[in-house]
């Protein structure tokens, strides 16, 4: 079906400007062309297509330290199409050379490979500088004409991708601006979209109002929420595991699962990110977008194929089965503490009350431990447990799926142990299965062992950083390693009660303290002793 | 006890019933500080004199990437006498956080006169279960081809390139391929070669607003390197088979022509230059050339577009090495079925 929108007149109706963005991305989809018969038996991946990528922030950290570097490895390994053009956007003065030597310093000291000088030299001539305030429409107009320039010098045909690395109160003038400079529609055959970094939003009103404000300039399809995490190998490898391999799927259920458990550590303090820490806090910070989108890819039902929506329908349904609490449900549910002063790796540490620009009666959590449920066939009365704290014993991310014991008959009338199917997020990604095995003697003794998978041993090439298979699919127009709108939404409306509950003026729940090094307050291992069960030994 | 080799010595000898347990043995000796990986069996046939050190200097090589139980063997069919002789060593390699060795263990097998035919049983023998087999032979492929043996060949690597006679070792692989009704792939090192310049051409037309371009494709030139006739061939084949070009009979050598889908011709020039296997290969229509060629570095491809003469803004991608390391680590990232590479080989298989 071909759709028309000749006769919307979208500089009277806005509505009708992202009914227009709607209505071209699904004539894209419905007018698919005929793929490049040269790329047969070349790439499984989607290709991506030579775009201008224009970053507002380019002077800022993660620019330095993740997109350029990023894109540079995408081109050292030929992943690039040769017709991108970056163009960096930001107020601070400079010319399009200083710019791209401080690049270069920063891609020279963070990039996963060396920085060979013939291929940075190709690369940097398609590096520009922007040189504007946020909020100064003029300099949307001369970026729309300097895109439209290298367009025609370089190829990039129309495609554009802006990538908002800026804080999110920034996002309203920057999107303003672009539809207002005509930059959010393209012509015929080209493309537009978004790229938004997290936090989304600071709470269900932030994140609808941030929603609303993207949602003005450019609709759902042209929009990608970006969460690092699920551009790592092993997140993507959740579903491989559990849809590739039919041994693990009739288990993988109530019937069968004992519980689930997700840890997301790090010996990390909060370092230089005490001014948005101490708003944020780890709830925020980690378990509305990480732990919640690693929990989906857990928990989710298989996708009726691969395509983005198919994975991002399934996922949004996991969060929407999340059990909700009342206020007093909260205190018995989840958990917050605080690290105090303590070691780590036997290096003396400060508490977080002690940290630089951190308040000193701070009442921000930096350890959060849940009890979840999910309130769907497949995973009634299982419960699932997360934590997520900063100093903490050692950095690691880790799923862990705890199997129920096997008939208390014949061996296991003495077994405490369950099987447990242990996903490693980082570092050392890899799959282990803990089962239980004889002692070689003439006594019948039984003890767990451990097969275990890990990635970097059995397959010596490095998985590309996060940043690189996102900027990637997002120049491929692949949605499915990015959050929707609804996933977002969902996350924070579980999310808020427990915030609302944590700041109440009146029976708000204790928020515990706990030594840096150890792992968390004593009142994480009660959620779980109360159940029987115990945090798993990382 | 047996040593864990670093170096590149074929290891221990062992006897061949005794494998297994010194095998054991090998890996009780080091525990805590290595860990053993596979992904695959991968065996290598030579009858080179000498080849198990080359082999072995290989593995070591390949092993870095692509964890698997190597199996060498060199087969001296001359010998007066028959016999086997058997090693087992270990290649091992620091992991990428640098806290593990990580070890890929070898078998080698010296096999002389009578005992050559053992080769199916040698290598049954010795296999880690449930892994896939992969045969890299460096031979040229001669009757009879033991169906037995290549029932159990999940995907069988070859170099084209070395070959003299294509069309009779292609045959030879098909039909045994036939015979054990086993759909192995057929990998070809000689293919893989191309992989970086196929990608490096096929970018060029990603977007759709390109394709008008396929239709104009009047001429295209192809310079390879003295040796790599075969390797020029394959590639004017893939484009053949990828944009329904019809070849037909070449007077000349190297200058093949085919006729496109709406009837017009297409000529293909095939040069002989010093330098890499394909050192350039240039696309033309009407109003825009599509170049590809080694940047002065040489592991780099310089790609542009443009019309003939015009100043171009070139762009650099990595350009294939074509050391057999560096191709056998390639085609076994790639893995998959080879359609593609079997359709090239039918639209030139008379030209090679």
């Amino acid at each position: 079906m071909r759709l028309s929108n000749a006769s919307l007149d979208v500089q009277r109706y806005p509505i009708c400007r992202n009914l227009r963005n709607l209505w071209d991305n699904m004539n894209r989809a419905a007018e698919q062309p005929e793929p490049n018969p040269l790329r047969e038996g070349l790439s499984t991946r989607p290709v991506p297509q030579p775009c201008n990528i224009v970053i507002f922030g380019a002077t800022g950290d993660l620019t330095h330290r993740k997109l350029i570097p990023a894109l540079y490895n995408l081109a050292a390994d030929g992943d690039l199409p040769p017709s991108v053009a970056i163009v960096g956007f930001a107020r601070r003065k400079k010319s399009d050379d200083e710019f791209r030597s401080d690049l270069e310093e920063a891609t020279r000291k963070f990039s996963r490979q060396a920085v060979r000088d013939e291929i940075w030299k190709t690369f940097a001539q398609s590096i520009f500088y922007h040189q504007s305030d946020f909020d100064d429409e003029s300099g949307y107009k001369s970026l729309a004409k300097r895109l439209d320039e290298i367009d025609k010098n370089y190829g990039t045909r129309g495609n554009r991708l802006f990538y908002l690395a800026v804080a999110p109160d920034q996002f309203e003038p920057i999107l303003k601006h672009l539809k207002a400079a005509g930059l959010n529609e393209t012509c015929k055959g080209s493309w537009a979209c978004v790229i938004v970094e997290k936090p989304f939003g600071t709470d269900l009103a932030s994140a609808r109002d941030l929603n609303r404000i993207v949602c003005n300039s450019f609709s759902e399809e042209q929009t990608y929420r970006i969460d690092h995490f699920l551009g790592k190998e092993t997140a993507q490898n959740i579903l491989v595991l559990r849809f590739a391999n039919a041994i693990f799927s009739p288990l993988w259920n109530t019937h069968y699962v004992d519980h689930v458990q997700i840890t997301a550590a790090e010996t990390l303090g909060v370092g230089t990110r005490a001014g948005f820490y101490e708003r944020a806090g780890a709830l925020r910070d980690m378990v509305q977008n990480h732990l919640l989108q690693l929990l989906c890819l857990v928990a989710m039902e298989p996708p009726t194929d691969l395509a983005a929506d198919s994975i991002r329908d399934e996922k949004v349904k996991v969060v929407r089965s999340l059990r909700r609490w009342s206020r007093n449900e909260i205190a018995a549910n989840v958990v917050r503490g605080q690290y105090t002063e303590g070691a780590i790796h036997g290096d003396p540490v400060v508490g977080y009350r002690q940290e630089q620009n951190v308040n000193p009666d701070s009442q921000t959590e930096t350890f959060v431990a849940l009890r979840l449920f999910i309130d769907d066939w497949r995973w009634a009365d299982v419960p699932v447990y997360m934590r997520v704290g900063k100093r903490l014993p050692k950095s690691a991310t880790e799923i862990s799926i705890h199997f129920k014991k096997a008939p208390a008959v014949l061996f296991n009338k003495d077994l405490h142990d369950l099987n447990v199917l242990v996903i490693r997020i980082q570092p050392d990604e890899g799959i282990s299965l803990r089962i239980h095995a004889k002692v070689p003697g003439t006594s019948f003794r039984i003890e767990p062992v451990k097969m275990d998978f890990h990635y970097g041993t059995s397959f010596g090439k490095a998985s590309p950083e996060a940043y690189e298979r996102l900027l990637l699919d997002a120049m491929s127009g692949d949605a499915t390693l990015f959050a929707r709108r609804d996933e977002v939404e969902q996350a924070w409306a579980f999310i808020d009660p427990i915030e609302e509950a944590w700041h109440a003026k009146k029976g708000a729940p204790e928020l515990f303290f706990y030594p840096a090094g150890s792992w968390g307050p004593e009142a994480a291992d009660d959620l779980l002793a109360r159940d029987g069960r115990a945090w798993r030994r990382l | 006890m047996p040593t864990v080799t670093e170096t590149y010595s074929m290891g221990v000898p062992v006897e061949i019933s005794r494998i297994d347990q010194e095998l054991k043995k090998l890996w009780q000796d080091s525990a805590g500080a290595m860990t053993r990986a596979s992904l695959m069996n991968l065996a290598v046939y030579s009858e080179e004199p000498g080849s198990l050190n080359k082999n072995t200097q290989l593995m070591a090589k390949i092993t870095e990437n692509h964890a698997c139980r190597a199996i060498v063997i060199e087969a001296d069919c001359n010998a007066t006498e028959d016999g086997v002789d058997a090693w087992i060593s270990a290649h091992c390699h620091v992991s990428g956080t640098g806290s593990k060795q990580i070890c890929s263990e070898q078998i080698s097998f010296l096999l002389k006169g009578g005992c050559t035919t053992l080769l199916p049983s040698i290598v049954f023998s010795h296999l880690d279960s449930d892994l896939p087999f992969y045969l890299w032979w460096q031979e040229e492929f001669r009757e009879p081809m033991n169906p037995q043996l290549w029932a159990w060949v999940d995907r069988i690597i070859y170099d084209s390139r070395d070959w003299e006679d294509f069309r009779a070792q292609m045959r030879l692989v098909e039909s045994a391929e036939e015979e054990a009704k086993q759909r192995m792939v057929f990998c070809d090192l000689n293919w893989t070669r191309l992989d970086n310049v196929r990608f490096a051409i096929a970018q060029f037309f990603d977007h759709p607003a390109s394709h008008h371009h396929f239709g104009k494709i009047r001429s295209v030139r192809i310079d390879f390197a003295p040796g790599f006739r075969s390797t020029a061939v394959l590639f004017a084949g893939w484009l053949a088979a990828q944009l329904s070009w019809r070849g037909e009979k070449a007077d000349v050598a190297n200058e093949l022509r085919f006729i496109g889908s709406s009837g017009r011709k297409i000529d293909v020039e095939l040069r002989e230059r010093p330098g890499e296997p394909i050192g350039e290969v240039a696309m033309e229509t009407a109003e825009v050339e599509f170049l590809v060629t080694h940047a002065k570095c040489g592991d780099l491809l310089e790609v542009s577009r443009g019309k003939p003469g015009e100043k171009r803004m070139p762009q650099l991608m990595p350009a294939a090495k074509n050391d057999p390391v560096s191709l056998m680590g390639e085609e076994l990232m790639r893995g998959g079925p080879h359609h593609v590479y079997l359709h090239a080989v039918n639209c030139v298989r008379e030209l090679l």
